[in-house]
């Protein structure tokens, strides 16, 4: 395998939104309306990302987020964002899917996956430290609809639909490694004209991420997840597998041992004789209590008592003598 | 019971006690009524919801098994978990509604101060599972101490269960609450599972009398709620002799076959 990665270089990028576009197109995805933005609506809110996030029919966005800017001329900052499926190569996603709908590409690394599998349980959303899973109806099905990091045209020679449309070339693709090299060259170009803030992202978070972000103003400008980690309910229940598994195995054989030990086991029927407050058991005759009060044995008494004789010789003489029967409280 | 226990009676209570064994089969032998009809029509409906929830659960919770099926079985297995899950909080809450004094009876059981035979009781149970033919335990009233505790295990984990589940049900249709609130959700869905899953095998074990000293035990919530005079003064020794007393709630009829 040959790892690969897409190199986002947030200093070229123009906001153009091409790479939406293209991606819809590649994959068929529509480009419905929003509560942001209907289609009889000239009211706009006073955000530029659109749709204000991901949706089950949109699995990149590009988002512009504004900050003051030190320059006297330009008083208003950009910081123009891809948000989309990161590529982790510690996924959650693909370790919590209980259908083995997502996966990594075995040719890229990339975490894409098959909708046919997917059942909808939705838990892969609940192990993205991105929130990206989003989910779309098909005829009363939910299926999961992320970013695939388009391995299909990755496997014919080919480049991501939103690195090909990219004007500017902010966005380029290849060897996770060059993609690297790459966007340092360019951090330190970015540093040396003044951009302190800059930084590299996805080189190391999660393992290492399949999209790697030249980001020009900073984690916190571009709002870049600091030190993304998998939740720590998707996490414990990850473990949860094994401890139910485990717990169950144990009880199983718990019980089992239980029954084996239990067998032959035999006891004499008892009646109540209220006039007299006695306990009898019918095979023997004899009577077992008298009255109802509480029991005197000590609990090793109770262990004790009724261990065969051979056994109770070879116990020290304080734990060897039971103590008989209850109380007439009659 | 002790197989060493004799005690000294004099010869009146000896003769009462034998005039007593002579005529006690007359109209039959005796049972104690223990579970009415709608406590066992609520706990058989509620066992076999939870039996299904278990099974559909698990083609989600074992990813072989989803795997296995493939999705469209899975989709029917969710689908069924969402129906039968309704069914699993709603039939126990119409139940408890439609008879308050039950339900108080049941809390009062359980929530009621521990003896010392209830102490003793509960720790003789473990050693008790595995040498059965020899530990003598001690007189128990309607509940014993360890039902009390698996009982409310059962009873916790049923809730949080049902609680997390209505939750997730509700988050993936109705009332999207984020997937912060999906993951807590779906961890206490999974942990209490675990905690229900290993009350449930001890509880079918014991309750199905699959357990020797627990034969027959299955008849009290499966048949007519009835429990032998004998099989009651073993279990529930304290509570058995009160009700044989007052003879409020025994039944004479013929020996069940076993």
């Amino acid at each position: 395998m040959t790892e690969m990665a897409i190199l986002f270089d947030s200093s070229r990028c123009t906001g153009c939104r091409g790479c939406q576009v293209a991606c819809k197109c590649w994959n068929d995805l529509p480009s419905e309306p929003t509560a942001e933005n209907p289609y009889d609506s000239v009211n706009w809110d006073d955000k530029f990302t659109h749709p204000a996030d991901l949706n089950s029919c949109t699995r990149l966005i590009m988002t512009f987020n504004d900050f003051e800017s030190e320059s006297s001329q330009k008083r208003v900052g950009w910081a123009f964002s891809r948000r989309a499926c990161q590529h982790c190569t510690n996924a959650g996603c693909v370790n919590i899917c209980p259908a083995g709908a997502l996966r990594k590409d075995e040719d890229t690394g990339m975490v894409t996956y098959d909708q046919d599998k997917c059942i909808g349980c939705q838990n892969c959303s609940a192990a993205c430290p991105f929130d990206v899973p989003r989910y779309e109806d098909r005829g009363g099905k939910t299926v999961i609809n992320k970013c695939s990091g388009c391995v299909d045209r990755v496997a014919h020679g080919m480049m991501p639909a939103c690195v090909t449309t990219c004007q500017p070339g902010a966005l380029q693709f290849g060897e996770r490694d060059a993609m690297i090299e790459l966007a340092h060259e360019r951090l330190a170009f970015l540093q040396d004209h003044g951009y302190q803030d800059a930084c590299v992202y996805g080189e190391s978070e999660m393992d290492g991420l399949h999209v790697i972000q030249v980001l020009k103003h900073g984690m916190d400008a571009h709002g870049a997840v600091k030190d993304p980690q998998i939740p720590a309910a998707a996490f414990l229940s990850g473990i949860m597998k094994p401890v139910t598994a485990v717990g169950a195995g144990a009880t199983v054989l718990g019980l089992a041992a239980m029954f084996g030990l239990a067998h032959g086991y035999k006891r004499d029927t008892l009646v109540y004789n209220d006039g007299t407050g006695d306990t009898i058991s019918l095979e023997s005759g004899q009577v077992t209590k008298q009255g109802n009060g509480p029991d005197e044995r000590t609990v090793v008494e109770s262990m004790t008592e009724n261990l065969p004789e051979k056994v109770k010789d070879k116990l020290p003489a304080s734990l060897a003598q039971g103590k008989k029967g209850g109380d007439d409280d009659e | 019971m002790s197989k060493h226990a004799e005690f000294e009676v004099s010869e009146h209570e000896q003769a009462d006690n034998e005039a007593f064994l002579r005529g006690r089969t007359v109209g039959g032998e005796r049972y104690i009524k223990r579970h009415s009809r709608q406590a066992r029509w609520t706990h058989g409906i509620t066992v076999i919801c939870c039996i299904w929830l278990m099974i559909s659960g698990a083609f989600v919770f074992v990813p072989p098994l989803a795997q296995l099926v493939g999705p469209g079985v899975v989709f029917v297995f969710r689908m069924s978990h969402r129906v039968i899950g309704v069914l699993f909080i709603a039939v126990p809450l119409i139940s408890a509604i439609a008879a308050p004094a039950g339900v108080k009876h049941i809390w009062h059981n359980n929530v009621c101060k521990w003896t010392e035979d209830d102490k003793k009781w509960m720790l003789l149970f473990l050693p008790y599972l595995f040498m059965a033919k020899w530990i003598h335990m001690p007189d128990q009233d309607e509940q014993k101490s360890g039902q009390r505790v698996a009982d409310g295990a059962l009873w916790v984990s049923g809730f949080i269960m049902a609680f997390t589940g209505l939750f997730l049900l509700l988050n993936s249709t109705v009332l999207p609450m984020g997937t912060l609130a999906h993951s807590w959700l779906l961890f206490f869905h999974d942990l209490f599972f675990c905690i229900m899953l290993i009350f449930a095998l001890a509880h079918i074990f014991l309750g199905a009398g699959i357990f020797q000293p627990y034969r027959g035990m299955w008849k009290v919530m499966w048949k007519d709620g009835l429990i032998s005079e004998s099989d009651a003064l073993y279990h529930w020794g304290h509570w058995a002799r009160d009700v044989l007393k007052t003879d409020n709630g025994v039944v004479r009829k013929k020996k069940d076959e076993e």
